[in-house]
Order: structure tokens, then C-alpha cells, then sequence
């Protein structure tokens, strides 16, 4: 068969996008995987040593039941407040809106400072307690932080899931299981749930990997709680360069968990997915009296609950501090003067790697998710495979592979500016691919055959009509990966090296040595390099960014 | 203008699936030429290697005596109707007509005239900056068919361009489609499955089935001499009434000639098809073409059966009658009838020998 363009602008495009991945994705992969199997230096394999220490056996059965408790929690308090927030009006019911808003641009490592800012050992609430009630928290750091903490950062995504889904249920179903005598709560229960249950489950499953995967939370509140995060992460400090085995097997299992899930969800979610015609939504119904004022109450104290890291950012930035000491009720610029006159350099880094980094992972997904959907080749069903493989790697694992690999050989990034960006690109571009391959689903292949059939080259059609369309999805892509990018601890933590430093490194440290009043100080900044893109996307551009 | 000409054309997908299988067609300059079938026929595929978006995996495709087989889509100067429009939901009315103008680096004064000139044509005056999702369905066919229109391609293709319309605006548009075509004289290919579209708007007929032309030619011949009894069942409705052809073997008559089938026992003169030598054969009769008399009357060239099922309709009233071995047939009588007959009343079925004909089974 005899072709004409050959080989086409298109392919030329995959091939270079495969290689891209090739070597910065699947290379570092493999070699991880490998390096797992190989001998160390006492002629144990890694996964020897890690049958042999009881350790790593509990932290890997700790991690699993963390993150059952977690997805257990999250799912009842997404659930509950989508459904509720779906089907009645109450008063205060339009904060609800900004829920999502207060754990998203708050990073996990700000907020598990601010956690401990109030309930820690010398937290403000710990502390208030014991003197005026003598009475005497539990200790924060272990199993009570971390679900607590974890619960109040994770439910968001539960709760977006289903509200989405309950929104897109058909009320008339309902109305036809009634029709046929079943009780309005008894009909709901039959007929929404099974419905809904794709989307919750979904979500869960996606809580349950983050769970596992995170390492923010872990460390800072884990205490002496072992999980695989964070030993992972441990290995890698205390035997770097020596023995990587042991790092490579830690980071293998945790992959094996991930991709397990990931598995599963496929599974269960493709299985059961239900076509809903677009019917009629539910009207929400008006809660009046003490019904509507005791529910507005208690959303009331739950939206406060979860935007209490962000208050607490807030005032703490401005509190005096001496030392580790705050000393709350009194304000001062000292921090934010300190931080940002003194020391701006991981505010400056993480300026630069971060728009860096959002440029390049805005046109990998967007060149990704176009070849994958719209001009599909044979090379294209393995980018698109590649393009998911970050989704199962937590950061921590990603970045001891790309240490391991880049560290030394032909192409040595240790230590440079380079890596930091590779790391951030890698670990975020794969959301950016699904956000921009659920638009380009819905711009019909025709609009640009169009323009081709008017005597426009193909690549400049894609630029001049496709491009365009998808603008509003990828500024909010955009917007999405800065935020996620920016917020990043787990990856960067492992591949930074002096000097490199971003603000969240930075936090990570200072809070180590107990320095609470510059933390706050760089939380807040961070905060606002987060919150002022997302405002900006959604209330003057008014473009929707979750 | 330009004809259009296609040789031994095949298109096999990847799965070894010949969606197109080795096909010959010639369209003449000017006229509008139909692709006509059930989904899956490759008509449209047919049109998408005309335009150049699926490359053949052999034969040709030629403009004239222009090869195009190997030239991109953007170089071959066609203008293409979508069946969703596809318009620009972003740009203008103005621009959306204008866009085709603007790459060929055309001067502003001249894409304003000839922007407003084809929107007059269509009727879309005075919507010039309205931007798309502003439109109802059919004004936004109109727009894409100025757009179409508006760079003077060679050919005009047109993708199920009715399809997504509901059945007024069908007929509004489809009017439009035929003044227009008829004024500018372009060559046009237009792919339907709708057979009554297929009728009103063309010059010849290409039916298609599985990748083949099952029979080529005008709407009359098409309908009035279907080659088969796909043709026949696919354009308009038709009885297919199975029996054994006796007299000369269908393979042996020539075209124009009569044959005799044995239906329930009775002898039927029709007109016959070439075809196999096969005594198993159809008649095929429209509803329209069958008298439905009282039973005493049993004429020349006529079946006993008994009415089934009766619907008033009307302008008509169709028949459903029983043969005596169990098959049915459909009789449509128009006006205000000579006749009028009850469920199970015994009757007897006319039929025409000129207008009913005899295909291989």
C-alpha cells in the first residue's frame, strides 16, 4: 500500500512524544523494578531484606488500613454532603460552594502544620485545654491525626464525584420506582444508589491511592506510626547512592498496591457503568424551622472545620513568634519581612520551576491527549498507557526513580534545576492529558475537517480551530497543574538538593526544627501564589476550575 | 466544474475489513449525484476518500483528468456539508463564511461582497455576527452551506446534511440544497440513507450495499426498475412475493421482457431481470401498483387472498391481504374508493404486468 504524506506530521509527533516518555518515564521505571531484583552488597535482595524486618511488614499492613479508614471517612463525609447539598436548600447552603476551594489551594504539608498548630503538643487548642479544663488530649501525632487530617484533605474529591452524579441522576426513575409502590426513602435507596455507586466508588478508590501514596501528612503527623511512605522515603535518605535495593522494593510494593487498585477500579467502575439519559434533576427541597436550622448548623461547622487550616495560616503568618515559640494574640510583620527579605529563595525557585514546569506539562498533555484521541496510530494506545503510569507512582517513588536513573550516565540531571522541573512535569501531566482528553471528546472530529476541506494544512486547523476551543479547559488545566505543581512536596523532597529549595521543602524543614511563625509565613505566600490563579480563572475569566 | 471519476477503488481497514470493494463510478460534470444506503454500506467512506480525509488502499480518484488519489485534503478545492454543521461555535457568522476566503489570502474588500453575496443566497442575510450556538439547526446547515459555497470548490460534499433537522426544516433545506445547486451548477455528492431525499434531490442514484454500487441510475429507473430486491425493499415500499419462475429462465431474457412466476398455485405475468438461472424467484410490486377487487371478479393476471388488517390513512387506505400460502401483502388504495373492504372479506389482487417485475430470490 503505497502512502502519500508519509510519514506524516502526526507520527512524527507520536514517535517524538513516546520517545519523551521513553526516556523519562518508562526508563526510570524499569530500572526501579530492576534495580528491586538485583543483589546489594551483603547478597540480599531488597525484597529478602524486606521480608526479614518485621518493620516494613506492619508499615505495609498500617499504610492498607490507613487507607481503609481514611476512604472510609472521606466516603461518609462526601457522600452525606453531596447528597445534602443536592436535594435541600438550607440556610448557608452557598458556602458549601467554597469548600472544595479551602482544601485544594491549601497544600497538605500546610495543613498538617496548622493541624498541629492547634492540636499538636504545644498546640493553641492542646494547650487552652489543659490549663482552663485540666484536661488532657491524646496525643495528636499516630492514628488520630492522620485520620482526622487525612479525612478533612480527601473527602473533597468523594464529594465532587458524587455530587456530579447526583446531579446527572434522573429524577423521574425515582419517581417511577414510587409509581410502582415502593416508599419515597425506600425508592431513593433502590434506585439513586446502585446509580451512583459507580461515581462514589471511583472516587473512594482514587482517596484510597492518595492515602497510601501520601507522604506530606504521613510524616509530619505519622509519629510513631509506621507506614510505607515514609519509610520508603527514609531508606532512600539513609542508604543514598549505597544500597538502593531496599528503596527500589519499598517503592515497588507501593506501586503494586496503586496499580492493584487502579485495576480494580477499572474493573468495577467499566463494569457497571450505567448509560443515564439526560432526564430531570430533582428540585432541591426547602429545609424551614429547626430541621433547616439545625442543618445549616452543622454544615456550618463543617465548612469552618475544613477552613480552619486556611484561617490558621492566616493568623499565624502574623503572629510573633520567638523561636518555636508563638506567641499568639499578638501580630507582627516579623515572619512574612523575615521570609520574604531574608530568605525569598524558595519563593523565587518555586516561581520558576513551577511556571516552567506548568508550560511544558500543559503541551505534553495537550499534544498527548490529541494524538490519543484524535489521530490515532499504532504507537498511539502505548503513549496513551505510558501517559497513566505516574497516576500509580506516589511522589516519593517517583522521584527515587528518576534519581536513580538520572544520578550518574549520559544524561546526569542530579542536583540541577532540570531535575526539579522533570520531577514536577512527570508527576502532574498525566491529570493534565485526562482534562484535556475530556474536551477534546466533546469537539467533533468534523469541526476540523471543516477547516481542512477550506484549504487549511492540517496542523495549522488544529491550531486555528481546536486550539481555541480547548482554551477554557486548558486554562483551567492550567490552573489545576500550577496549583498541584506548586504544592508538591513528596517528589521534590526526594530529587532537591541545596539551593534547589521550594517553599514547601522549606516549610517541611522549618517545622522539623520547630520553627512555626516562618512556616506559617511561607504558608501563607504559598497559599497566595495558589489561591490568586484559581480566583483569577474563576471569577474574571469564569471559567470553571473543579 | 468538474467530473468526477472513480477507479477500482478499495478501502480496507486495518482488521482486514474492505469497506469499499474494487468500485468503478463516473459523476458527470454538474450534476448531483447521490450515495444511497443503509449505515455500514461505506457510502460515507466513499465521500471521505472524494475529499481526501481516508486515504484508498487502491484505485483512483480523479477531478477531470486531475489525479487527486495522493493530494492532501486541503489542496483539493472541495467545499463539505457536515451532517453536525460543524461550524466554528467561536467565530462570527461573517467569519465562519469568511474562513475559507481568509487562507487563500484573498483581499478584505472582496471576502466582505463575496461573504455577503452567499449569505444572501441562503437566505442568512443579516445574521452576519451572530456567532453559531445563536442558530436554530436549520440556519446553521445554511451557514456551512455558504461556507461551502463561498470558496467556489470544484465539488460540493455533502454528509448527511438533513439528517440532524427535524422534518419541516428537512424539506425547507432540502429545497434550499436543490435551487442552489441547480443555479451554481456544481458538481455535488451527497450521501443519505434517506431514500425520499435520495429521490427529490437527484440526478442519478448510486445505491449502495456492503461496498458495492447495487444499482446505478435515476430516481425513476431506480424506482421504477429496481435491479434486485434489495433495491427494491430499500427504495419505497415493496411487496416481495417469493415464487418459482416459470417459462424462460431468467438468466436467458433479455431486459424489457416478460416471464411468468407461480405464486400460491397461480400463474403471474411480470416484467423479468437478467439474472441466475434460478426457478426460485420474487415478484416485486408496490402497494400502489396492486387493484384490490371483490373476489367474483377475479380478473386477468390476478391472486385470491383476504384482508388481514385495514388502516384509514387519509389520503389512502392500506391493505393487508393474505395469499392463500400464508404470505402477506401490502395494497394501498388511494382517493375515495370504489371499493371499500372489511377485515376477512375474501378478495382478489391485481396486479399490473408492466409495473410489477421478477427478481432471483
Amino acid at each position: 500500500m503505497k502512502r502519500s504524506f508519509l510519514p506524516s506530521i502526526w507520527t512524527l509527533l507520536s514517535l517524538l512524544a513516546l520517545a519523551l516518555l521513553a526516556v523519562f518515564l518508562l526508563w526510570p521505571l524499569l530500572n526501579l523494578l530492576g534495580t528491586s531484583l538485583a543483589l546489594s552488597g551483603d547478597g540480599q535482595s531488597g525484597w529478602a531484606q524486606l521480608i526479614d524486618d518485621p518493620k516494613y511488614l506492619r508499615a505495609l499492613g498500617n499504610t492498607l488500613l490507613l487507607g481503609a479508614a481514611v476512604t472510609l471517612c472521606a466516603s461518609v463525609l462526601g457522600v452525606s454532603l453531596a447528597y445534602v447539598t443536592a436535594r435541600f436548600d438550607f440556610p448557608g447552603k452557598p458556602w458549601v460552594a467554597i469548600l472544595p476551594l479551602c482544601t485544594l489551594v491549601v497544600p497538605e504539608v500546610i495543613v498538617s502544620q496548622t493541624w498541629l498548630m492547634i492540636l499538636g503538643n504545644n498546640g493553641v487548642l492542646t494547650l487552652w485545654l489543659d490549663q482552663h479544663l485540666r484536661l488532657r488530649l491524646p496525643s495528636f501525632y499516630g492514628w488520630p491525626g492522620l485520620v482526622l487530617v487525612m479525612s478533612l484533605v480527601y473527602y473533597t474529591y468523594i464529594y465532587l464525584g458524587t455530587l456530579a452524579a447526583i446531579r446527572g441522576f434522573d429524577v423521574q426513575l425515582e419517581e417511577a420506582a414510587q409509581s410502582l409502590g415502593t416508599a419515597p426513602g425506600h425508592a431513593r435507596l433502590q434506585v439513586m444508589l446502585p446509580l451512583i455507586m459507580p461515581a462514589v466508588l471511583a472516587s473512594a478508590l482514587l482517596v484510597f491511592t492518595l492515602v497510601v501514596g501520601n507522604f506530606a501528612i504521613a510524616t509530619l503527623l505519622g509519629g510513631r506510626v509506621q507506614l510505607l511512605s515514609v519509610l520508603t522515603y527514609l531508606s532512600f535518605i539513609s542508604e543514598m547512592g549505597t544500597n538502593p535495593a531496599l528503596q527500589s522494593s519499598l517503592a515497588s510494593v507501593s506501586i503494586a498496591i496503586v496499580a492493584g487498585v487502579l485495576f480494580l477500579q477499572r474493573y468495577l467502575v467499566g463494569r457497571k457503568r450505567y448509560e443515564l439519559v439526560q432526564g430531570r434533576s430533582a428540585p432541591s427541597r426547602k429545609l424551614r424551622g429547626v430541621p433547616g436550622l439545625l442543618l445549616g448548623a452543622a454544615i456550618g461547622g463543617f465548612i469552618l472545620l475544613s477552613s480552619l487550616p486556611l484561617l490558621t495560616v492566616l493568623v499565624s503568618a502574623f503572629t510573633e513568634s520567638r523561636g518555636p515559640v508563638m506567641q499568639w494574640g499578638s501580630f507582627s510583620l516579623q515572619n512574612l519581612s523575615r521570609v520574604l527579605l531574608r530568605s525569598p529563595e524558595p519563593i523565587l525557585n518555586t516561581l520558576l520551576y513551577g511556571c516552567i514546569a506548568t508550560l511544558i506539562s500543559l503541551v505534553l498533555s495537550v499534544l498527548i491527549s490529541y494524538l490519543v484521541i484524535k489521530k490515532k496510530n499504532l504507537l498511539t494506545p502505548l503513549i496513551d498507557y505510558i501517559a497513566m503510569l505516574p497516576m500509580a507512582m506516589s511522589g516519593t517513588v517517583l522521584g527515587i526513580a528518576l534519581v536513580m536513573t538520572f544520578n550518574t550516565g549520559w544524561l546526569a540531571l542530579s542536583g540541577s534545576a532540570a531535575i526539579m522541573v522533570l520531577v514536577f512535569v512527570i508527576r502532574r501531566f498525566p491529570f493534565g492529558v485526562r482534562s484535556a482528553s475530556s474536551t477534546l471528546y466533546n469537539i467533533p472530529n468534523s469541526i476540523e475537517e471543516a477547516s481542512i476541506s477550506l484549504g487549511v494544512a492540517p496542523l495549522r486547523s488544529f491550531i486555528k480551530v481546536v486550539l481555541p476551543l480547548m482554551a477554557p479547559a486548558i486554562a483551567a488545566a492550567a490552573v489545576l497543574t500550577w496549583t498541584t505543581i506548586v504544592a508538591e512536596l513528596s517528589a521534590s523532597l526526594v530529587v532537591y538538593s541545596a539551593g534547589r529549595e521550594t517553599i514547601t521543602i522549606q516549610v517541611f524543614r522549618l517545622i522539623e526544627t520547630g520553627l512555626q511563625g516562618q512556616a506559617a509565613a511561607y504558608g501563607l505566600i504559598l497559599v497566595l501564589m495558589t489561591l490568586v490563579p484559581v480566583l483569577f480563572c474563576s471569577l474574571v475569566l469564569r471559567i470553571k476550575v473543579f | 466544474m468538474t467530473s468526477i471519476s472513480i477507479n477500482d477503488l478499495s478501502v480496507t481497514y486495518g482488521s482486514g475489513i474492505q469497506v469499499i470493494d474494487h468500485l468503478h463510478l463516473e459523476i458527470e460534470e454538474g450534476s448531483f449525484f447521490t450515495l444511497l444506503g443503509p449505515s455500514g454500506c461505506g457510502k460515507t467512506t466513499l465521500l471521505r476518500v472524494i475529499a481526501g480525509f481516508i486515504e484508498p488502499s487502491a484505485g483512483q480518484v480523479h477531478f477531470g483528468n486531475i489525479d487527486m488519489t495522493r493530494l492532501p485534503a486541503h489542496q483539493r478545492g472541495i467545499g463539505m456539508v457536515f451532517q453536525d454543521y460543524a461550524l466554528f461555535p467561536d467565530k462570527t457568522v461573517f467569519d465562519n463564511v469568511a474562513y475559507g476566503l481568509r487562507a487563500r489570502k484573498i483581499d478584505g474588500p472582496t471576502i466582505t461582497r463575496k461573504v455577503g453575496e452567499y449569505l444572501e443566497r441562503v437566505g442568512m442575510q443579516g445574521f452576519a455576527e451572530r456567532y453559531p450556538p445563536a442558530l436554530s439547526g436549520g440556519q446553521r446547515q445554511r451557514v456551512a452551506l455558504a461556507r461551502a459555497l463561498v470558496i467556489e470548490p470544484r465539488v460540493l460534499l455533502m454528509d448527511e446534511p438533513l439528517s440532524n433537522l427535524d422534518s419541516k426544516l428537512r424539506l425547507q433545506i432540502r429545497s434550499a440544497i436543490a435551487d442552489l445547486q441547480r443555479e451554481i451548477g456544481i458538481t455535488t455528492v451527497f450521501v443519505t440513507h434517506d431514500q425520499e431525499e435520495a429521490l427529490a434531490l437527484s440526478d442519478q442514484i448510486a445505491l449502495m450495499k456492503k461496498g458495492r454500487i447495487e444499482q446505478l441510475g435515476s430516481p425513476q429507473e431506480i424506482y421504477q426498475r429496481p435491479a434486485s430486491a434489495y433495491v427494491a425493499d430499500f427504495i419505497g415500499a415493496a411487496n416481495l412475493i417469493q415464487g418459482e419462475v416459470q417459462g424462460p429462465p431468467l438468466a436467458a431474457v433479455g431486459p424489457a421482457s416478460e416471464v411468468a412466476i407461480r405464486i400460491a398455485g397461480q400463474d403471474l405475468r411480470a416484467q423479468a431481470t437478467p439474472g441466475q438461472a434460478l426457478s426460485l424467484g420474487c415478484l416485486i410490486a408496490r402497494p400502489e401498483n396492486i387493484q384490490l377487487l371483490p373476489a367474483e371478479h377475479a380478473p386477468h393476471n390476478s391472486l385470491p387472498g383476504q384482508v388481514w388488517r385495514k388502516q384509514y390513512l387519509g389520503h389512502k387506505t392500506s391493505y393487508s391481504i393474505e395469499l392463500a400460502d400464508q404470505q402477506q401483502v401490502a395494497v394501498d388504495c388511494f382517493g375515495p374508493a370504489r371499493h371499500e373492504f372489511a377485515c376477512g372479506q375474501a378478495v382478489c389482487l391485481q396486479f399490473d404486468a408492466q409495473s410489477s417485475r421478477v427478481v432471483p430470490r
